[in-house]
This record gives C-alpha cells, sequence and structure tokens, in this order.
C-alpha cells in the first residue's frame, strides 16, 4: 500500500490515527482533519462501501502526493474503510499537518473532494427492504472540478 | 483479440458478475467500439456508453476512449461514489 494510505475493512481508529499526527514536528504549526461518518438518513440502516482493490491505493497515493507537493505538507494520511458499516461509524480519515494552518485546511479539502470522484469507491445504502447504490451528486463532481481548474491555473 | 470485462457495482447488478471473456472482431481497437459492439448484442449495456461511465484497463484508471489490446481486463465502472 502507498505511503500514508490505508484502505481496511476494520474500523478506523480516527483518534488514534491524529494523534500520532500531532506534536511530530517542531516546524508544524497546524494539524487539519476531515472525519466522514455514516449519517442517519431516511430508512438507511447500513451503509457498505466496495472498490477495487489496488486501483484505489493507487488513486488514493497519487492524489496524497499531490497535495504534499501542492501544499509542502509535513506529513499526510488517508485512511477509507470499505465493507459493512453502521451508522456513526467513521467512512474516511484525511489529514494532513504543515507549518501554516491555509495549506493543511486547503489540502484536506482537496484530499477529500478529489477522493470522492476519483478514488474507485462506490457506495451501496442497506433499508430494512433492500438495498440501493448511491448516485454520484452534482455538488461533489463540482467540488472536486474546483480543484482540477485551480491546478489546471496554477500550472498554466 | 480476446478481452475479459467485468462490471462494478450498479452495473454488476444490471450486467452480471464475475470476469468474462469477450473474443471481438478485427476492427473493435478502442472502448468506444467497443461499447457499441455489447450494446449492439445487449440492450441492458446501453448504460454503458453514458459519458459518466469510467473505465479501469489493466487495473490503471484510462480515459475514454481507450486503445485495447489483445488480453486486457476491463471493467466498466458507474461514477465513483466514496468518502
Amino acid at each position: 500500500m502507498p505511503l500514508g494510505i490505508q484502505v481496511s475493512v476494520e474500523p478506523i481508529a480516527a483518534a488514534e490515527r491524529l494523534s500520532a499526527l500531532t506534536g511530530q514536528s517542531p516546524h508544524d504549526g497546524a494539524v487539519a482533519s476531515f472525519v466522514g461518518q455514516v449519517r442517519a438518513d431516511g430508512d438507511l440502516v447500513a451503509l457498505e462501501l466496495e472498490h477495487y482493490p489496488g486501483v484505489t491505493e493507487a488513486a488514493l497515493g497519487a492524489l496524497r502526493e499531490q497535495a504534499i507537493s501542492r501544499w509542502s505538507l509535513s506529513q499526510a494520511i488517508i485512511h477509507h474503510r470499505v465493507g459493512r458499516m453502521e451508522i456513526g461509524e467513521t467512512i474516511v480519515l484525511v489529514a494532513a499537518s504543515a507549518p501554516h494552518r491555509r495549506a493543511a485546511l486547503e489540502a484536506v479539502s482537496f484530499l477529500i473532494d478529489r477522493l470522492k470522484t476519483e478514488a474507485p469507491f462506490w457506495k451501496c445504502v442497506h433499508t430494512a427492504s433492500g438495498r440501493h447504490w448511491v448516485e454520484a451528486r452534482d455538488s461533489d463532481t463540482a467540488a472536486s472540478q474546483y480543484w482540477r481548474d485551480q491546478i489546471a491555473q496554477e500550472d498554466a | 483479440m480476446q478481452i475479459h470485462i467485468r462490471y462494478m457495482a450498479a452495473l454488476r447488478d444490471r450486467l452480471g458478475d464475475g470476469e468474462t471473456a469477450h473474443d471481438l472482431p478485427a476492427d473493435i481497437t478502442d472502448s468506444e467500439a467497443l461499447i457499441a459492439h455489447l450494446t449492439r448484442s445487449d440492450a441492458e449495456a446501453a448504460a454503458l456508453a453514458a459519458p459518466e461511465i469510467r473505465l479501469i484497463r489493466n487495473d490503471r484508471i484510462v480515459t475514454r476512449p481507450s486503445a485495447l489490446a489483445d488480453g486486457d481486463r476491463l471493467a466498466f465502472c458507474p461514477p465513483f461514489t466514496g468518502g
């Protein structure tokens, strides 16, 4: 698995992962993070995440490398869970450390926005009466595209 | 040319589980021609032509149209919905 990337069926110990990231370097003034968790939504009883092993980790690794280089991060981690999870459980943890807050906050925003549309995960909602696949949201596509445009502008 | 096709997530529910081998006519050399070919033989497969359908070729995400080569493993993917 690429450095700083984890995809697991086991629950994500978000607090422990974050604690391992803080206080690591005297040059880091900021650690920012995002924790996504299963929301009680309508008749949802559980969420199941499918992914494409190997390709997922590579996609997350590439996004992480991009973020590290663009925002000069000291550290960055992405831990995404797959399989079945219940309401309140953590789906994904993204965290980044950097000398200043703006870099850390933007990098985390970039990573979560981009991974939603660029890493091969699929959400399936289980209800009491069956299951259905979650459709991609236009707002997620737009958020991802925003970063794509930002980077294209800067590279131009 | 023979290629191996599988469908992910919602597409698997519609088009079938597991990897299937397809022997393709010689004039099919890229992903879009393949989609047209699959669509002709199976009305259900029309969903594959949608522009938002992503392609993983030999364990790499590729953009459409993508060239095809003998022995390729292709996975058709609905839009990703992680995070």
